[in-house]
């Protein structure tokens, strides 16, 4: 039993790290935009299914590069042509609008590639178990686990040493003033959606490689995220790390005593988070 | 201007919007409807999004063609059928329930055909024993719906999970050994399918080591196969349908558990194999109907005609359903030379259907007092590759159907027929 739990809180982490990585994408866009991006998990789908066209032509490990991209300046088009209408409205233009644009995406996957899962390949070497009877791990978890940390640095570093991370975390605090500086906020925001998009890409790429790739993956992994967010506390980019890793964990823990609510206990566990702590673990407070 | 975002978007917000994409999941994005005023109309309440969407595709498809060869002989009864199409959703019954009585109050269907999701299916029948309308289930497998919860008006193409069940577990306890671990999916065809799994398994000497229920629409299964491999059992049964199926399988061989364990099911699909990368397309299944079947009369007429509508695809087992599903409502009007519900059922009782519909040896047949069609099952193995990039699957047994099918009695179903 105890073997059966550590496994589990073990690969909890893993799941958790790759909801985090989701989670992120739009805890950036809410926090500077304070938009709640329902097509977050639409661009995710997109992300997967970029790489799949991409795949004959530049092999996997390009598709990892550039089916984010891709995705990114997609999204880069979308926010402005769409999204920017909407600041200074009321949220629920916003959320109105993502909403629409989340079933848009799923109907465009499934108009265009069909509603039938198509196979997705990854590496061989990356499919095999690296042991089971120790770790239950396989060399592809291991791989999206290595990912999750570089873009999680990357985003981190972006965010603390360069112009515009400085210009994001500031806008994040005080848009107002930051405009009044003398910042381009349309600019700002744009580059800052185009950044949430693209890690949404990135989990779409590493998702089909363990996942079937269908119009509705986007749909199945999005709730996690919003969950991630919640728990984590809202504003807060460390927060929404902790919060996906520890849904991660919970869900996994759980399978060994009560395996049909791996998916409830999420649940129970932002029900409870916000009755203790409404701002989340590590939100601060009056900022949401 | 931004403050006023922030005091705006607050915590309640943001859980009204979780609650939205909750709803989000199981609302229907758009509705493909066609209505027609003096035409024979058959109304087809199946799943177009959602985890079943490619196995409604298919179901749809077949319909499509049966419908076509129905008006290019006449249609029914002289006049032209009609499909109306409703999205039920995957798995929302509350959706394919508000929709089968929109097709059955508002557009008068003369047939009601659906659903793919055995608790969708079942909620759907009862709104159609209720109303009075015949009912054609293409692909919902749950037992009750043909067995203790029968109607006289409502009829099954598929199997009932209980004959998959009895089709494949003598071949699993002789080839792979007699100890299971059970992954099923947390509603009626899961419940039931496992229930038919361990009754079979059990008069054969098997046992169940263990077994979890995982929600429908689950993406990482990692946590379950963590349990079904410390099990050590000598086979893990994955009874998941649709894209739950793919995402199980997938990640079961990516943690090289078909190395250690016989990985095997009472169900598999094409739809699903194609969606698999090569080496995940393994393991003892059942088929309900396939594709390759040499020297079966209108088998390779039906597959060119299916290719020509879906792109170059072969028709899988849900094409088939769809098919036989539109061709027996047909057929029902034909034998009853009417549309009313209660003389089409009768008409149906130990109706055989004719070679071009059944497509498969030893002509399936409705049983009498119960509904269900009882056709063959094909037993055999998920291959990576065959001579046909869609040929996935190599048939080692074609099980007859009413040795998998039990005795009446065995079913339950205790039909009554209205005064």
């Amino acid at each position: 039993m105890t073997q059966l739990v550590l496994f589990n809180v073990f690969n909890g982490l893993i799941v958790g790290a790759f909801y985090a990585l989701m989670a992120l994408g739009l805890s950036l866009i809410l926090n500077l935009s304070g938009v709640i991006n329902f097509a977050h998990g639409g661009f995710l789908a997109l992300g997967g299914y970029l790489a799949y066209m991409m795949i004959p032509y530049v092999g996997f490990w390009g598709a990892l590069v550039f089916a984010p991209f891709v995705t990114a300046i997609l999204g880069l088009i979308v926010e402005r042509v769409l999204i920017r209408r909407v600041y200074g409205r009321d949220p629920l233009y916003s959320l109105l609008l993502t909403f629409g644009l989340a079933f848009m995406f799923e109907d465009g996957t499934r108009y265009i590639w069909g509603a039938q899962s198509l196979p997705f390949q990854v590496p061989g070497w990356l499919m095999a178990p690296l042991s089971v009877d120790y770790f239950f791990l396989t060399g592809y978890r291991l791989f999206m686990v290595l990912m999750v940390a570089i873009a999680v640095a990357g985003l981190f570093a972006i965010l603390t040493y360069t112009r515009l991370g400085m210009r994001i975390r500031a806008g994040t605090l005080d848009l107002e003033t930051v405009s009044v500086l003398g910042v381009n906020v349309r600019i700002l925001r744009n580059l800052n959606f185009g950044l949430g998009i693209y890690l949404a890409g990135l989990a779409g790429v590493l998702a089909v490689g363990q996942l079937g790739l269908q119009p509705t993956i986007g749909t199945s992994l999005i709730m996690p995220s919003f969950v991630a967010i919640i728990v984590g506390g809202l504003g807060s980019l460390p927060g929404t790390l902790l919060g996906g890793l520890l849904i991660g964990v919970a869900s996994g823990v759980t399978t060994v005593f009560f395996p049909s609510a791996t998916e409830a206990v999420m649940y129970i566990m932002m029900a409870a988070v916000l009755l203790v702590r409404p701002r989340g673990l590590l939100g601060e407070e009056g900022r949401f | 201007m931004t403050s006023d975002i922030r005091s705006a978007l607050n915590r309640r917000s943001i859980l009204k919007t979780a609650a939205l994409a909750g709803v989000a999941q199981i609302t229907s994005p758009f509705v493909i409807t066609a209505r027609a005023a003096d035409e024979v109309k058959i109304g087809f309440d199946n799943p177009i999004t959602g985890v079943y969407a490619a196995l409604g595709k298919n179901e749809l498809i077949g319909a499509q063609l049966a419908l076509e060869q129905i008006n290019g002989k006449g249609g029914i009864l002289g006049r032209k059928a009609e499909l109306l199409v409703e999205d039920s959703t995957s798995g929302d019954a509350g959706t394919a329930v508000q929709k089968a009585r929109k097709l059955i109050d508002r557009d008068q269907v003369n047939f009601l055909v659906g659903n793919i999701n055995s608790a969708l299916a079942a909620a759907m029948a009862g709104v159609s024993y209720e109303k009075g309308v015949f009912h054609m289930v293409p692909g919902g497998h749950t037992d009750p719906v043909t067995g203790t919860n029968c109607h006289w008006n409502v009829f099954r193409i598929c199997n009932t999970t209980q004959m998959e069940a009895n089709a494949v577990a003598g071949s699993l306890i002789k080839n792979a050994g007699k100890k299971w671990y059970y992954l099923t999916p947390d509603y009626a065809f899961g419940h039931t399918l496992q229930a038919g799994l361990e009754k079979a398994a059990a008069k054969l000497g098997g046992t169940k080591l263990g077994g979890d229920l995982t929600p429908l629409g689950t993406t990482d299964f990692s946590s379950y196969l963590i349990k079904a491999q410390s099990a050590n059992p000598d086979v893990i049964i994955f009874l998941q349908a649709g894209d739950d199926a793919v995402n199980a399988l997938k990640q079961a061989v990516q943690f090289g558990l078909d190395k250690r364990f016989h990985l095997a099911g009472a169900q598999q699909e094409l739809e699903v194999l194609i969606g698999l990368p090569p080496e995940a397309r393994t393991g003892t299944w059942v088929f309900e109907w396939y594709w390759k079947q040499p020297n079966v009369p209108h088998v390779e007429q039906f597959v060119a005609d299916v290719r020509k509508r879906s792109g170059g695809h072969v028709p899988t087992a849900r094409t088939w359903f769809g098919f036989a599903a539109i061709h027996a409502c047909a057929l029902a009007a034909e034998q009853a030379k009417s549309l009313e519900a209660v003389k089409m059922a009768k008409a149906m009782q130990g109706f055989k259907l004719p070679p071009e519909v059944a497509l498969m040896p030893d002509s399936p047949f409705f049983r009498e007092s119960q509904n269900q069609l009882i056709p063959n099952l094909f037993v055999g193995n998920a291959q990576a590759k065959g001579s046909d990039p869609e040929d996935l699957f190599n048939v080692t047994e074609v099980a007859k159907g009413i040795d998998a099918a039990g005795t009446l009695e065995d079913t339950g179903c205790k039909m009554t027929w209205p005064a």
